[in-house]
């Protein structure tokens, strides 16, 4: 009862359809974009390999679109989910009505966990939103077709033909919910910290830049400091499902740091609403 | 079998304390509300009224001290405490992108599930069914003042506990606000634990009271015993002033402050002013109003020592 009634109050709110139309603008923009300019866009997409490979067939089709969009998901997607994630909790201590809902039978514990609920829940929706409308524009704009696809800064490029990618995306898709539920722990964690929105949205939004910009830092300390780093599991998660062959020992150790990260976060968000004493 | 009624205690605070930082916001508290009472918390602003009123309503952890209601622990058994309490906590505050009826059946139901004539029937009662579908950013203060008392009242709670229910709002929204409490003792047998730093609050609504002041508790009782206690002023218009005068001025208990041509002003020691209203009748005097002086005013200014600003 009390998550459905969070998941009301949630989706009522316009703020909450802010990241969808933001999202959907996002991949609306880069495919007609992409469309427009395909002859470029091919251009760069094979200049590394034009001189080793013979490649032939539509390479610029929707999957491809969708993984290039997909890898711009560490950038916006955050900020999108701290709007929500990060207000959960700080928009009732702001406006006061975290009193109605504290002075009830119904337990800290129960309420806090309904709020986190309702977080991650909205985390699956938008991600999933992001990949229906890739999809969705994509395919009639595009085309289907096996998807080549380089990683930055390795070496190699993976084939993956267009019978297997609707299962490798479904599980792209999949792994950037885990992923991005840490980036909803952090900003819930923050938001049961905080009076008011702001602070959450501003503080994830810190967390997760400064965690990135020092793992791409070209210098072994900070090299050496990657595997400590949430955001190093956060891209590589899903990105690891369109490889040319699937590491799932990498992403099984991958999937349970992130998932460690969220409980971790979780009980420290548990803890501190418990002991809160609400003063607002 | 009243007095056995009037005597069932269903609040008790135990040597409540909250200490923020260095600062004892309440100190060893202890008070006690009876059902059916209409208790009012009294002291000025800042005197520790909220701390407590959020202590009670597991807002704040006391530093040390309990609170019992309904003779169970607020702490170890708070759920089934909690759903025979409700309350406003300083100014009610809802879900303003949500309807009236929307914002009640969501607070409602975490309590027990409501039923759709139920929320119908207190917006009725508080005087907003008409606007129980528009959304309450387009309420008035007063309005949502209303809606905070009907959510404290529908799931029928025993108990209500209610911060300052007339703050901010003007004179026909107080009195509204007070016919409603008074309701809610006499037709629905609800006891009411009201804080307030209004005297005039006090003397219409309240049948017992305390007063506290910088966290610490310095009366309680009945309304009227706590008055009777001290010395209390009262206008006295007769029709014969003179004999009046003689009389009055005769009885060792009574001091006159004043006397005009039909009226007169005297302070008289605690619980004797039927007395005085008797002698001056049986004297053949025909008394024809008998006022209280701001005794309440007087007895808080007292007893907080003047220091305090109302």
């Amino acid at each position: 009862m009390l998550f459905w009634f969070e998941i009301f109050k949630t989706f009522r709110r316009w703020r909450t359809y802010i990241s969808f139309t933001v999202i959907a603008l996002i991949v609306i923009l880069t495919e007609v974009v992409m469309k427009l300019s395909a002859g470029e866009v091919v251009h760069r997409m094979l200049r590394p390999f034009q001189r080793d490979f013979l490649i032939t067939g539509n390479i610029l089709n929707a999957w491809f679109v969708t993984a290039f969009i997909m890898n711009s998901l560490h950038i916006h997607i955050p900020f999108l989910i701290t709007l929500v994630a990060g207000d959960m909790v700080s928009s009732e201590a702001t406006s006061g009505t975290i009193r109605f809902l504290l002075i009830r039978p119904p337990s800290r514990g129960r309420i806090i966990t309904a709020k986190y609920l309702t977080a991650l829940f909205y985390t699956a929706i938008l991600v999933i939103f992001f990949a229906l409308v890739c999809v969705l524009l994509g395919v009639p704009l595009f085309g289907s077709g096996d998807l080549i696809i380089h990683h930055y800064g390795k070496f190699d490029i993976a084939f993956i033909p267009e019978s297997e990618i609707p299962l490798r995306l479904f599980f792209a898709f999949a792994a950037a919910i885990w992923s991005m539920s840490v980036v909803a722990s952090i900003a819930f964690l923050f938001s049961t910290l905080a009076e008011n929105s702001i602070g959450p949205i501003i503080g994830t939004m810190a967390v997760v830049i400064v965690f990135l910009v020092l793992g791409n830092l070209p210098l072994d300390f900070f090299r050496n400091m990657k595997p400590y780093l949430f955001t190093t599991y956060m891209i590589n998660l899903w990105q690891q499902f369109l490889n040319l062959r699937i590491p799932w020992p990498e992403i099984g150790r991958s999937a349970i740091i992130l998932g460690l990260h969220n409980v971790g976060l979780f009980l420290i968000a548990f803890f501190v609403f418990k002991r809160k004493d609400i003063k607002s | 079998m009243e007095d056995l009624f009037q005597k069932e205690v269903v609040l008790q605070t135990k040597d409540l304390t909250k200490k923020f930082g260095r600062r004892w916001a309440v100190k060893n508290l202890n008070v006690q509300v009876h059902r059916g009472d209409v208790f009012a918390f009294l002291g000025p602003n800042g005197a520790g009224k909220s701390t407590t009123i959020r202590m009670i309503l597991t807002l704040l952890l006391p530093t040390f001290g309990s609170v019992e209601m309904f003779g169970e622990d607020l702490h170890r058994n708070r759920s089934a405490v909690l759903s025979r309490v409700c309350g406003i906590v300083e100014k009610p505050d809802f879900y303003l992108y949500l309807s009236a009826y929307k914002n009640l059946e969501i607070i409602g139901s975490m309590t027990r599930r409501v039923r759709s004539r139920e929320i119908m029937e207190v917006l009725e009662l508080v005087g907003l069914a008409a606007r129980a579908f528009e959304k309450v950013k387009t309420f008035s203060h007063g309005m949502k003042q209303r809606l905070g008392i009907a959510q404290a009242i529908l799931t029928k709670p025993e108990l209500i506990i209610l911060d300052e229910p007339t703050a901010g709002l003007d004179p026909q929204g107080m009195k509204e606000v007070r016919d409603l409490i008074r309701g809610l003792t006499t037709k629905r047998e609800m006891t009411i634990f009201l804080s307030t730093h209004l005297l005039s609050e006090v003397e219409q609504v309240a049948t017992r009271m305390a007063v506290i002041n910088r966290g610490e508790l310095l009366a309680q009782g009945s309304v009227q015993e706590l008055l009777n206690q001290e010395p209390s002023d009262y206008f006295i218009q007769v029709s014969h002033n003179d004999s009046a005068l003689k009389l009055i001025q005769a009885l060792p208990w009574v001091q006159v402050l004043s006397s005009q041509t039909d009226r007169m002003e005297v302070r008289l020691e605690g619980g004797r002013a039927s007395e005085l209203n008797r002698l001056l009748v049986m004297h053949g005097v025909e008394v024809s109003s008998f006022v209280p002086h701001r005794t309440l005013e007087d007895f808080f200014l007292k007893i907080t020592k003047g220091k305090t600003e109302l």
